[in-house]
């Protein structure tokens, strides 16, 4: 069965160099669809326009650095405060809406964003893309790289980025789990669960919806940076709300409110992805790459009508959620 | 900040108004409360009680009048702040958190917990532990009380009706507020658990000298606890005193049959 | 059927029976149109802004069309349908495909409201029906939703290719009224458009199906419990939800001259914008919506450089929520507190 599955595939799956992009690919993915689960898993936020705080991480590193002359790693905290910011801008007015219209409201916002990445071409580059801020990462890159390529690893220059992804992963990961186990990510939960009673209780049901919108858009803009940094060159077409939807698809895989669970969740759905990219079949590209989308609608609406505990989740708790 | 002396009313309601799509539901409601006293809001259907509560905790804005606890002016709070100046409520669709254990929905009850500010989990961590324990002890005691500990690792959505109203009066009691608004408290309950219920009202005025409000139907209920009885009818406060004043009180009766002859001709015509 | 009763205020109070919609909002906006206007010509010229009105038109009928499918369903499913752009697109390619087979053109129409009227029940007896029985959240819905949609596109996009095709109808004649020049094909679409949503108006407003609709998509639980049989009106309302989109599908793809598998997905948040500009569950809102975004959006050309038409929307639809997120002509109902 393996190998027949395996004869269907190309031979650039089986590359050392292919799995660390994955690999890469993967850490983005999971810093990602973190704040996915952060908002919808554990706060009852229906944010379905993460990928805007992404492209905003990405460009703004990407606008200080090149236009500017910013130092790189002051460009990449500048993303992320201008996420952050702007994620609460945008969670003021739209938090206190019903869940649909919530949903609305961020992806227009995330399109309002691609929109005018593609159209205000002097600052972004518009569909032309834009690059050339890479120049600090690769001068550090470069001798980390050599280091490997002595070890008789690879020259991938790829390693390094996966490697520093995934530390900021398993780290906000380990962190964004313990902070909604404190008293803080318990309120959380409360204000997902009945917005009312928690009020009456006495917390301030907007203020840590505000918090749970800027911490998951600071870890998009993370994630945005990594991005920017693996592909080298940003065109809005790479904000696009697949994305998003992709991440939802993760997370309720691995168990909407399982930290563990979109761990999981994550890995599965990417490699997924990126390994039938390479299905050796003889239809063209586009037909493949829709294949792979139909798949992921599946599983969408499979897990939703049947099983919406996913992997690791709990049935009982899912029945009895609000939303 | 006022002084409040004793003797001092911890609610003064005054001219209250607020619509709904043109109805007018409270129709300048005024009127104040005792500390330390247990009061019956009653009246007919539509009479603007619950509307009454809402405005009172914050949850719906007054379009006019005041409303004041413990001296201070409350009207125009959003709910939070008012919950947290000692004014707690309950609702009359029993609302725990369904998907949070029995233990969580009260240790989320408790007031100014440190660790409910993210950055003191992370810096202040050993605070953070000691105010979890201090709580999670008296967490345990009430759950003792209420008869609940076995339960206490349960999802409160599994709980039943009894058990929910429970729960919902044991975390009033975690947050420790100086007055309370029970918002139809024995609808739906039977009459072994209502007694419990009520002797837990009245412990908590004796020992505590909590104050306590409640929308009640059941006239032999307001008879027997209610130390003084409100009554509303198509929003405005029409009587106000003793229990056996109120049953006798000729416009109170005008009220309830007014509304159930209203009723009866609209079943006929 | 409580789904999302805890989302509703404490103390919500039923509408469209007590009817009083408001028209203050309604009346002001006009009058913002009528200033725009007055505007617009002083900066450019009555010639310019009449040509764009035309455009607007046009644009403006299949947003109209698609918003009050959107609409229509809101009250059903309770929730806005991130499917439905993608209706748009099935039904444009339906018609795309009975042209191919060599069938005329009005057959190619016909096929595809048809088909996607069928298409759009057969969802509900599948998806939503078992969904809404087993009383799912918002969550589940819009994920559900997304699913579909990823489905139905990049079926398209398998069957289809992502290479842009077009109808075949004729975009580049053209005919003049006055100083104005219209295209065939926009002519025709204006006028099967706006035939098509005088007869939904009317229907809407005077026959007995149209009040029993118009009870169902303001208030579901409302509609069911004053005894209208809501089981057959659902599947009346899907269907007719989807027939519109249909249309609306044909007439994007004849006014724009080609589509790909995308176009409904990127329409979707100009259909949102529109549906929650008239008020979502109003479905005169959503007419109204859609003619006063498809105008707005054309005579952005005026003064802004055509790339950025479609942001106009996006902007109507943030500015909307932010400012009154139940929408021109909707009820204060739909925000928490």
């Amino acid at each position: 069965m393996s190998s027949f599955i395996l004869s269907l595939l190309s031979p650039a799956v089986l590359s050392l160099d292919f799995w660390i992009s994955v690999v890469l690919l993967v850490g983005i993915a999971g810093i990602f669809s973190l704040g996915i689960q952060l908002n919808a898993g554990s706060s009852g936020l229906l944010n379905v326009g993460h990928v805007g705080f992404m492209a905003i991480g990405a460009y703004t590193m990407a606008i200080l650095v090149v236009d500017l002359g910013v130092n790189l790693w002051l460009a990449i905290l500048a993303g992320i405060a201008v996420a952050v910011l702007t994620s609460l801008l945008i969670g003021l007015p739209s938090l206190r809406l019903r869940h649909d219209y919530f949903a609305i409201a961020t992806i227009a916002f995330a399109e309002v964003v691609r929109l005018f990445a593609q159209n205000a071409r002097g600052l972004t580059g518009g569909n032309q893309g834009k690059s050339g801020y890479d120049g600090a990462w690769r001068a550090i890159a470069e001798p980390m790289s050599a280091f490997f390529v002595d070890l008789g690893w690879t020259d991938s220059h790829l390693l390094p980025l996966a490697i520093v992804t995934w530390v900021i992963y398993l780290l906000t990961l380990a962190g964004v789990s313990y902070a909604v186990r404190t008293p803080w990510g318990r309120v959380l939960r409360a204000v997902r669960e009945d917005e009312d009673a928690a009020s009456a209780l006495g917390k301030n049901v907007l203020s840590y919806k505000l918090q749970s919108l800027a911490i998951a858009a600071a870890l998009a803009a993370v994630a945005g940076v990594i991005f920017a940094l693996d592909i080298r060159f940003l065109v809005p077409e790479e904000f696009l709300p697949d994305f998003t939807f992709l991440a939802y698809a993760a997370v309720i895989l691995g168990g909407l409110g399982s930290y563990a669970g979109v761990f999981v969740g994550t890995i599965t759905i990417w490699v997924l992805l990126e390994v039938t990219r390479f299905l050796d079949l003889p239809i063209s590209s586009d037909r493949i790459a829709a294949i792979r989308f139909i798949l992921i609608g599946l599983v969408l609406i499979f897990l939703s009508m049947r099983k919406p505990e996913g992997l690791l989740g709990e049935r009982r708790e899912m029945v009895l959620r609000h939303d | 900040m006022t002084e409040q002396t004793g003797s001092a009313p911890i609610l003064e309601v005054r001219d209250v108004v607020r619509s709904f799509d043109g109805l007018v539901a409270v129709d300048g409601a005024s009127f104040t409360i005792e500390r330390g006293t247990i009061t019956a809001l009653i009246g007919p259907n539509g009479a603007g009680k619950s509307t009454l509560f809402n405005v009172v905790t914050g949850f719906n804005p007054a379009e006019h009048g005041a409303v004041r606890f413990r001296g201070k002016a409350i009207t125009g709070l959003p709910p939070h702040r008012i919950s947290g100046l000692g004014l707690a409520r309950t609702f009359q669709l029993t609302k725990v958190f369904n998907a949070m254990s029995v233990l969580d929905n009260l240790l989320v009850s408790a007031p100014d917990h440190p660790g409910e500010h993210l950055v003191n989990s992370f810096l202040r961590a050993p605070r953070v532990r000691r105010q979890e324990r201090l709580i999670g002890d008296r967490a345990r005691a009430l759950l003792d009380t209420f008869s609940l500990a076995d339960k206490h690792d349960e999802y409160a959505g599994e709980l039943s009706g009894g058990q929910r109203k429970l729960l919902e009066l044991a975390r009033i009691l975690m947050l420790g507020p100086d007055m309370v608004l029970l918002d139809e408290p024995m609808s739906g309950v039977n009459p072994t658990l209502g007694r419990q219920l009520l002797d837990h009202i009245h412990r908590l005025r004796k020992e505590e000298g909590t104050t306590f409000l409640f929308v009640e139907h059941d006239m032999d209920v307001v008879m027997q606890n209610a130390d003084s009885v409100i009554v509303m009818a198509e929003g405005k406060v029409i009587a106000r005193g003793l229990p056996e004043e109120i049953r006798r009180d000729p416009a109170v009766l005008e009220a309830y049959l007014g509304s159930a002859s209203r009723r009866r001709k609209g079943s006929d015509g | 059927m409580t789904v999302l009763r805890s989302d509703k205020r404490l103390t919500d109070s039923p509408s469209i029976l007590r009817g009083g919609h408001q028209l203050g909002p309604l009346i002001f906006f006009l009058l913002a149109m009528a200033v725009l206007v007055a505007v617009l010509v002083a900066l450019r010229g009555p010639l310019p802004v009449a040509q764009t009105t035309i455009n607007g038109l046009v644009t403006g009928a299949y947003f109209a069309l698609g918003a009050a499918g959107l609409t229509l369903v809101f009250g059903i499913l309770r929730l806005i349908n991130f499917a439905h752009g993608d209706l748009l697109t099935f039904g444009a390619y339906i018609a795309l495909a009975t042209v191919y087979l060599g069938l005329p053109f009005w057959v190619a129409v016909i096929a595809s409201v048809l088909i996607t009227a069928a298409t759009t029940l057969g969802f509900e007896a599948v998806i939503w029906d078992p969904l809404r029985r087993r009383g799912a959240g918002t969550l589940q819905m819009i994920l559900t939703a997304i699913g579909l949609a990823f489905i139905l596109r990049h079926g398209i996009q398998l069957i289809a290719g992502t290479n842009p095709q077009t109808l075949g109808v004729d975009v580049v004649s053209t005919f003049n009224v006055g100083p104005l020049t219209i295209g065939q094909t926009q002519a025709w679409v204006l006028i099967a458009g706006y035939l098509v949503l005088v007869l939904l108006g009317v229907m809407l407003r005077f026959s007995l199906l149209g009040k029993q609709l118009r009870a169902l998509s303001d208030d579901l639980d409302l509609a069911e419990v004053t005894g209208i049989d809501s089981d057959r009106l659902i599947l009346i309302t899907q269907a007719l939800s989807g027939g519109l989109a249909g249309l609306a599908g044909i007439l994007f793809a004849a006014s724009v001259g080609s589509i790909t598998p995308n176009v409904g997905f990127f329409l979707l948040i100009s259909l949102f914008s529109a549906t929650i500009l008239g008020g979502v569950g109003n479905a005169y809102g959503a007419l109204v919506g859609g003619i006063a975004l498809g105008l707005v959006q054309e005579w952005s050309t005026l003064v802004l450089d055509a790339r950025w038409k479609t942001a106009i929307g996006f902007v109507v639809l943030v500015a909307m929520i932010i400012i009154r997120p139940t929408g021109l002509l909707g009820q204060k109902r739909l925000v928490d507190r």
